[in-house]
Order: structure tokens, then sequence, then C-alpha cells
């Protein structure tokens, strides 16, 4: 009992240092680079603009053109280019496995058949529509969330909650959307910990059902605590003020650049929105 | 000033409803008090002071603060909400909570940022916190990488920035060396001696003393169970060693084991 309230206190205080380095730790959006240098709601809106594009793009060729100029921008911004990649495919694995790969069949996407196989007597067949299909989805959602990471990570926490308000968005759902961020990353955080845990103490064989025994006893506490734990950061914050809105301490003034990357950024709404429904 | 700043009227709070955390306090803070709470652990300390703090309200009984009653909807109204934080400031018995800010300089200023104070004002509060506190080399720092005595300054600094005419302290000295108690127990009485209110829980009987003109114990009942001057409470080793503030000392000499009561108050 003891040795396992230590490891969810542990796992607990860990996970939150690890996602105030990670969330609160704005060292990137401090350094002195090229999207970091925009007033911070012009860099959210042409960054949103270049998210819709992508999602309503039926071209690959549009999408790599974004994916590439979002890895520029990344470069520009100071950003390492092995630690962006590292943070925006994380995800993918998991939308490439139930998504994407189920796509690549003609169940799913019917068509020309490029491979077949047999797996125990039943015929699978790959389909080019079905390929194309699954790789289209999948750089779109890989360019769409580079986008997103861009964005937050050359924006401090409080400016950007600062600017989803302006675009008035209410202040519950900016709050639910900080929320679930943190929640992720503390998910993330348990699952390693759990792993760690149950090999620490039992070894790296254990049988299935006392494994999960253990982890669906930790979760459940842990999310308790997790909650208690975030119940209190807000009473902290409210205890100095807090009211919802966040103030910070300089503002930024929108300059030429701001205008010139706006006027940029909206050529390329255009140009996509005419080469994606008209000129077909 | 008749009337006290806090006037608590049996007052009692459970969490989510169920568990009970204070049972029926009565308690009343004048201007410029200095009052000590004193409790073994889970007596329900803390949540006194988030109450005071106006973060939760009583299930049962009132709170009246500067002569209003604290209820939650009161807090809606920005400008009375505004104006009770700055009066009010509360440091959180785990630093680890109270600090969120990516560096040390953020978190301090995060609350007059909050609280619309005048830029000006607030760099010049800022220099001279850092000067009493020491703390110039941590301001670039992220708080969640430092030590704990360090987090402690920081949170006091980031509270104290404030210039709350209440100030309340949950634990300040846990888990602190004596030096640095040294300085944070001076700097209290300094911000006391200023004209701030001081209502400060602890189970370091140490500092009772200093920091108290009336101490409250606070039972395992989680109520006030005594109170009186720090003297007099220091001095009823019955009552103390009822409330797990003082443990039984037993020394082994040479041939003889002898027992006696063993009061934290001073070094050895
Ligand atoms: N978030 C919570 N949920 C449920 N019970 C709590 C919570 N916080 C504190 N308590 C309970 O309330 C009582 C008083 O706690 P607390 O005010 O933290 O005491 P102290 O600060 O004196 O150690 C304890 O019995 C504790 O178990
Ligand atoms: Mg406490």
């Amino acid at each position: 009992m003891k040795r396992a309230n230590n490891f969810i206190e542990r796992s607990l205080m860990g996970a939150l240092s690890f996602l105030k380095e990670s969330i609160f730790a704005d060292e990137l959006a401090a350094r002195p680079g090229f999207l970091q240098s925009l007033d911070p709601h012009v860099k959210a809106i042409t960054m949103f603009s270049f998210i819709i594009i992508v999602l309503f793009a039926k071209s690959m060729l549009l999408v790599m053109y974004l994916y590439v100029q979002c890895l520029l921008l990344a470069l520009c911004s100071k950003i390492r280019l092995g630690f962006f990649l590292k943070r925006t495919w994380i995800f993918m694995p998991l939308f490439a496995l139930f998504i994407a790969v189920p796509a690549i069949f003609s169940v799913f996407t019917p068509g020309e058949p490029l491979f077949r196989f047999q797996v125990s007597g039943i015929a699978f067949i790959i389909t080019r529509q079905g390929i194309s299909g699954a790789g289209l989805f999948v750089s779109r959602v890989i360019t769409s969330v580079s986008y997103a990471t861009l964005l937050s990570l050359t924006t401090k926490h409080f400016v950007l909650l600062k600017v989803l308000r302006v675009f008035k968005i209410p202040q519950v759902f900016v709050m639910v959307i900080g929320m679930c961020y943190r929640y992720i990353y503390l998910f993330m955080e348990i699952v390693e910990n759990t792993y760690l845990a149950i090999k620490s103490r039992a070894g790296v064989i254990i049988r299935y059902r006392h494994g999960q025994h253990i982890v669906a006893w930790n979760i459940a506490q842990l999310w308790q605590r997790s909650y208690q734990l975030n119940e209190d950061v807000y009473s902290a914050m409210r205890s100095r003020g807090y009211s919802g809105e966040p103030v910070i301490l300089n503002g930024v003034k929108t300059g030429k650049r701001d205008w010139f990357w706006l006027c940029y950024a909206l050529t390329l709404v255009i140009g996509a929105v005419y080469f994606t429904y008209w000129r077909r | 000033m008749n009337n006290g700043i806090f006037e608590l009227k049996n007052v009692h709070f459970a969490y989510l409803g169920k568990f009970p955390a204070l049972c029926g306090i009565d308690f009343t803070v004048y201007q410029q008090d200095k009052i000590a709470l004193i409790g073994a652990n889970g007596s329900g300390k803390s949540t006194l002071l988030h109450l005071l703090d106006g973060l939760i309200f009583p299930g049962k009984g009132t709170i009246r603060a500067f002569g209003r009653e604290l209820k939650e909807d009161l807090f809606n109204d920005i400008s009375y909400s505004r104006d009770f934080r700055k009066r009010v400031g509360l440091v959180f018995q785990n630093p680890e909570v109270q600090l969120f800010c990516p560096t040390v300089k953020e978190d301090i200023v995060f609350g007059p940022l909050q609280l619309g104070m005048d830029k000006a004002i607030i760099t010049e509060r800022l220099e001279r916190l850092i000067c009493v506190l020491d703390i110039k080399d941590l301001l670039e720092r992220p708080p969640h990488q430092l030590s704990i005595g360090e987090k402690r300054k920081v949170a006091i600094a980031s509270t104290l920035i404030i210039d709350p005419e209440v100030l309340l302290l949950d634990e300040p000295t846990a888990g602190l060396d004596p030096l640095t108690t040294r300085h944070i127990v001076d700097l209290l009485i300094q911000e006391h001696k200023s004209g701030k209110t001081l209502i400060v829980s602890t189970h370091d009987l140490h500092i009772v003393e200093e920091l108290a003109d009336t101490v409250y114990v606070v039972s395992q009942e989680k109520r006030i169970v005594k109170s009186g001057k720090p003297q007099a409470i220091l001095a009823d080793f019955q009552l103390l060693q009822a409330h797990n503030l003082i443990h039984i000392h037993r020394h082994s000499h040479e041939d003889t084991t002898h027992a006696h009561p063993h009061l934290h108050t001073e070094h050895h």
C-alpha cells in the first residue's frame, strides 16, 4: 500500500514537472526566430488558414508543398528538425494503424488492384486508389498536426490562450482545451510509469491478469489525484487574481513583417481554393 | 476598528460533501493580528486557510470578510474579486502547486499582472523582493527545477509582491533548513511590523512564539480546542502531546532508561 502510494506520488510529481516542462516551458517560444517575432494574432490566423487548406486539399502536391513550408518555418524559428519531427510523428502510428492501413484494401476502397496476397484462405487486394487515398490522408493529418504544433511551440502558453480568446472562443472552451492537452501528456506518462512499476515489482514476465489488476487500480487512483492536482493549481491561480482572462507583460505590435506574411498566406489560400475547386 | 476583518461562525466544511475537514469553527481575526494555527496533519489547517482566501466556501455556517459575507457568487463580480485578491494573499502548503509559470520571474509577477497593477510598481516591488529573499540568480530558471527551499522563497515572493493586507501562510517553514527558516521568519515579522495581518499554519513549534500573539490549536476532530498566548500553549505539555505536536523521548543512558516529553522549541 505504502509503496504503491509512493509510486503514485512520484509519477504524479514527475508528470507535473514534465507537463510544466513541455507545455508551460516556453523556452522555444522565447528564442529569436521568425514565427516568434510575428504578432501572435497574425501567426494564429495564418497557421489556422494553412490547416484549413490542408484539410480540404485534394492534391497531394499542395499538401506536400505545405508540409515542406512547415518544416522550413520550423527551421527559421530555431526549432531543431529532429525534435520537431519526433514531436509531430509520435501520434502517427495510431492513425496509420486504425484508419490508413484498412483504407488501402479493396474492401474499403474499391479500385484498380495493385497487389494481392492470401492469408489463411482470404484474399486481400490492395488498390491504387486505396494507397493514394491513405497517403493523402496521412499527409493531411501530419501536416495539420505539424502546423498546430508549430503554433503552440512558438507561442507562449498564456499568449496562446489570450489569442484564442480574441477569436471569441468561449473561455470555458479554451480552458477545456488546455486541460485536455495536459491530460494527454499525463496519460502518456502514466502508461510509461505503470509499465516500469509493473516491471520492477513483478519482473518482466508477469501473468496477464495480475498486471491488468495493477494497471486498473493505479489508473483509477491516478485520475483522481491528477484531477485534484489540476484543481489545486487552478486555486493557486485564482488566489493570485486569475479570473480566466490571461494578462501578459508585453504586448506585440503588428509590424510590416506581419502584413507581408499575412498577404503571403492570403495569396496561398486563394490559390489553393482556385486550384482545388475551380480549375478542374 | 471594532469589527474583525474575518469573522467565522460555526463554519463546517466537507470535501465533496462527505469528507469532513472542518467541524464548527468559530474564530475572529482583527487587523494586524499575528495568529498561528497549530495541529496535527489532517486537522484542517489548510482547509481553513483556503476558506479564508475565498477559494472554497463553507457548507454550513458563515464567514464574513471585511464586513461582507463570503459567498461563491460574490467572486463572479470582477471588481470585488480583484479587490479581495489584492487584500488577501495565500502562500500554499505545496509550492509545487503554486508555481506554474515557465520562469521564476514570470511566476512572481503573475499575481500583480492579473490584478492589473501598475507595471512600474510591479518592477519596483520585484527588485525589493529579489533583494530581501536573495533570489536574483533564480529569476530566469524554471521554478520546478529549484530546491524545496528555493521554491518556498519564490512562492512567498509571488504572494508578497501583491502586498496584501492579510498574509495567509500554510506551513511556510516545513522542510527548510534552520537558516532559511530564520530568514523567512524575520521577513514575516518585518511584514507584520509594517502593518500586515499574519495567519500562519504550522507544526513547527520553534517559530510559533515569534510568529504569533495568539495560538489556536486545531484537533483531529477538526475543531479549535484551545486558544491562547503562545507561552501558555507551549507550556501545556499534555495538550501538545494529545495533538501530536510533541512526542515522548526515551533516552538510554548507560544502564537506565528514562522518558520525558520532548518539545522542539530549542535546538539541541
Ligand atoms: N481534496 C480533498 N478531498 C477529500 N478530503 C480532503 C481533501 N483535502 C483534505 N481533505 C481531508 O480534510 C481533512 C483536513 O485536511 P487539511 O486541511 O489538508 O489538514 P492539514 O492542513 O491540517 O494537514 C483531512 O482529514 C483530509 O483527509
Ligand atoms: Mg495542510
